[in-house]
């Protein structure tokens, strides 16, 4: 159908689909038929006008109509091709784009649009994302998780066998049962006190920490930092939070989205491994970690609640944690400082401390998972 | 979206190409006639165009991926033309989509199934599987590319077959990698050539005149021009490191050598800038090389030829400053870089034929699944000529 009910006539070149030549043409569309009349008065071709296609509109690119039988028909009368579109329909999607295309408003809005939907994604999507995948990833692989991992630790000398006595250890593993009683959802807890300055470079010094599968791992160098037990297990249910709220996994997944996510959008300019990439990947990844920190935290400020009422041997041990770290800037925690480090460790634990204080001064948070 | 398969399907198959006018002419007829190869995108429109693909990618989640990829490739095609008559491309986002999704699936699969342990052996699988079916891939995104570009009205076709794809892609590779890369110039040489001996334009088939001499003489201007830029280069920044270590050295990166450390970090930068640089050098350097030797070896139809006349230096010098700018201005130089080497490259392309470029006729039409294209994009391959 033409623009306005009547027949419309484009000028162009025909092509058969048979040969390569070019034959000047005029092709009239309308509502019923379309008839294409090759220059030179040689043949007249006529179609019902719905076998015809127009070919997506692209700025600047002149306007093709596929016919039936294999030819095609180009002409650069695109108001023409525009019109005979929206009369009949053809195309409303891609021409609606053709035309977001050809406007500078568009194209800043475009822009604008991608950078929020950019953030958005790293900042809401990936977690959100990678925490799904945590919580679907079976345990017989979190087991397998725990198992290379304690391995890994043990070949690369991050740690050696405990030297406090067995009675100690026992004590320690008795009172960390309880709190992981507490935390519960069925995992198989079990508690790993190693020396964490076994004489090699990778030394972990006052650490402790959790993997996947309900692993937690306590230095001896942390027990001794420890005012007292309260304070441990204070640590010890912020690692069981990490352990219920999957949180070593989701790390997992979220840099491997990170990784993807870098690919597509730094294309082949630069690769994912490379420094460009490493470090904005590493900024997101602290952001990441201190949310996980904080729920670990909220965990942890609970369990203190329930069996001591207050949070304060946490906050104690935490302050003690950030003041030996001050002390030692590089060697406690990891090998050598490194802008990452800088980045994601440091700041942060005033805000802890403050946030376990307002959770005793709240009373018991929300019921636990 | 139109059929992707209109052309020659229900028409019959017509012979081979029409004879020049003066077939017993000899090699050089009077009549050659040159088309010069134009490009009248502009970076302003095209950028319009690829921050609106961008933003719908996004919005869409990716689904709308495969249409961005076409328009894109539209743009670029609709946008060279020959004697008056342009070209298009008329991939199906319908059908790459399926492939999108299922490459994106295996390769999810990879990348998650090699994190752990007791599931490596499914990454494993499917790397020896991507490694094996390697050689079909490229075979099959060489026939989606031809069949998908049209000019004047008649398609590509690209009729190399699997078992040369193999020989091409997995028997030179792995020749090339036993031989310490003495073997390299060979295998580009190999695959250059089935890609362009696969190629065909209606019923005219290409051929490709070319030897594997010139290959070796590309290699070796590479790889001298990575010794040379690696010693420029690499002296000035081990002596650097040379110092920086005699500075200190038993407290390794302790605390308090804030200065020593940030400008190991600086040394560390500058070295993997020097390699990178070097590498894009070499690398675009071979690629521009290949093509204008390509370019200038390719026949069609046996009336047909290219010319080039773009200079490869000037070409790495475009891609090294195009990286630059893009690097500089986040991503968004983009466009403005495609469509500078864009217009370089065909810029210096003609098209010499001895016969009316009107007098091409169609051949076998011929479906090509998505799954290459797509796979081969997702994954990273370069196969473009």
């Amino acid at each position: 159908m033409g623009p306005d009910g009547g027949s419309l006539a484009l000028q162009g070149v025909y092509f058969d689909g048979r040969s390569s030549r070019d034959q000047p043409a005029t092709l009239t569309v309308a509502a019923q038929t379309a008839t294409l009349k090759v220059a030179g008065g040689a043949a007249e071709h006529r179609w019902p006008a719905h076998l015809l296609d127009v070919e997506a509109p692209v700025p600047g690119v002149r306007r093709a109509v596929t016919l039936p039988g294999g030819g095609r028909f180009e002409t650069h009368d695109d108001a023409g091709v525009s019109a005979w579109e929206r009369a009949t329909g053809r195309n409303l999607a891609l021409g609606g784009i053709r035309a977001l295309e050809s406007r500078w408003g568009a194209a800043l809005a475009a822009l604008g649009a991608s950078l929020v939907a950019l953030a958005l994604f790293l900042m809401y999507g990936i977690p959100a994302v990678a925490r799904q995948a945590a919580f679907a990833t079976p345990r017989s692989v979190l087991a397998a998780f725990d198992r290379e991992t304690i391995g890994f630790l043990e070949s690369g000398e991050f740690f050696g066998p405990s030297r406090l006595s067995l009675a100690r250890q026992a004590q320690l593993g008795a009172a960390f049962r309880e709190v992981a009683g507490w935390a519960g959802s069925n995992y198989p807890y079990r508690l790993l006190i190693r020396d964490g300055e076994a004489g090699g470079p990778n030394g972990l010094g006052a650490n402790a920490f959790a993997l996947p599968g309900g692993t937690v791992v306590l230095t001896d160098q942390l027990v001794a930092l420890a005012g007292s037990d309260r304070e441990l297990m204070g640590v010890l249910a912020h690692e069981t939070g990490h352990v219920t709220g999957r949180h070593g996994l989701a790390g997992v997944y979220q840099a491997l989205g990170l990784t993807l996510v870098t690919t597509v959008v730094a294309g082949d300019l630069i690769s994912a491994g490379t420094f460009a990439a490493a470090v904005p990947a590493a900024i997101l990844s602290g952001g990441y970690s201190r949310a996980a920190e904080t729920e670990a935290d909220e965990a942890s400020g609970r369990y203190m609640l329930e069996t001591y009422s207050t949070t304060r041997p946490l906050r104690t041990m935490l302050a003690r944690l950030e003041r030996q770290d001050r002390q030692k800037e590089g060697t406690a925690t990891t090998s050598g400082p490194s802008l990452i480090d800088l980045l994601s460790t440091h700041p942060g634990t005033p805000a802890r401390i403050e946030h376990l204080k307002r959770l005793e001064a709240d009373g018991l948070p929300a019921p636990s998972r | 979206m139109s059929d992707p398969a209109v052309s020659a399907r229900d028409e019959p198959l017509l012979g081979r190409h029409v004879q020049p006018p003066c077939p017993a002419a000899g090699p050089f007829p009077a009549t050659v006639t040159e088309y010069p190869v134009t490009f009248t995108g502009t970076a302003q429109e095209y950028f319009r165009l690829w921050i609106v693909n961008i933003a719908l990618t996004f919005v869409t989640l990716g689904l709308y991926l495969p249409w961005a990829r076409v328009r894109n490739r539209q743009y670029f095609y609709g946008h060279t033309w020959v004697d008056g008559q342009n070209f298009e491309y008329r991939a199906s986002p319908a059908a790459l989509l399926r492939g999108y999704l299922l490459v994106a699936a295996l390769f999810l699969a990879y990348a998650v199934s090699g994190q752990f342990e007791s599931t490596q052996w499914v990454a494993g699988v499917l790397v020896l599987i991507y490694g094996a079916a390697y050689p079909l891939l490229v075979r099959q995104s060489m026939r989606f590319q031809a069949v998908n570009t049209v000019h004047r009205g008649l398609r590509f076709r690209f009729h190399g077959t699997v078992g040369r794809a193999y020989v091409a892609y997995l028997v030179t590779n792995f020749v090339a990698g036993i031989s310490a890369g003495l073997a390299l110039p060979w295998a580009w040489y190999m695959q250059r050539r089935y890609q362009t001996e696969g190629l065909a334009y209606g019923a005219a088939r290409a051929t490709f005149r070319g030897d594997v001499g010139p290959f070796y003489l590309i290699g070796l201007t590479a790889l001298g021009l990575t010794l040379a830029g690696g010693v420029i280069l690499g002296v000035p920044l081990f002596a650097l490191a040379a110092a920086l270590l005699s500075g200190f050295d038993a407290g390794l990166l302790d605390s308090g050598n804030i200065l020593s450390s940030g400008l190991w970090l600086a040394a560390l930068v500058a070295g993997y800038l020097a390699v990178l640089i070097l590498y894009v050098v070499a690398w675009q350097y071979v690629r521009g090389a290949t093509m204008v030797y390509m370019l200038n070896n390719v026949e069609l139809g046996g009336v047909f030829r290219t010319r080039a006349t773009f200079s490869p230096w000037r070409l790495v010098w475009i891609s090294v400053s195009n990286s630059a700018a893009r690097v500089l201005t986040l991503g968004l130089a983009s466009p403005w870089a495609a469509v500078r080497q864009t217009r370089y490259i065909l810029g210096g392309v003609t098209v010499r034929a001895i016969a009316p470029l009107d007098d091409f006729v169609a051949g076998v039409g011929g479906e090509a699944s998505a799954f290459g294209e797509a796979a081969t994009e997702l994954l990273d391959i370069q196969v473009g000529f």
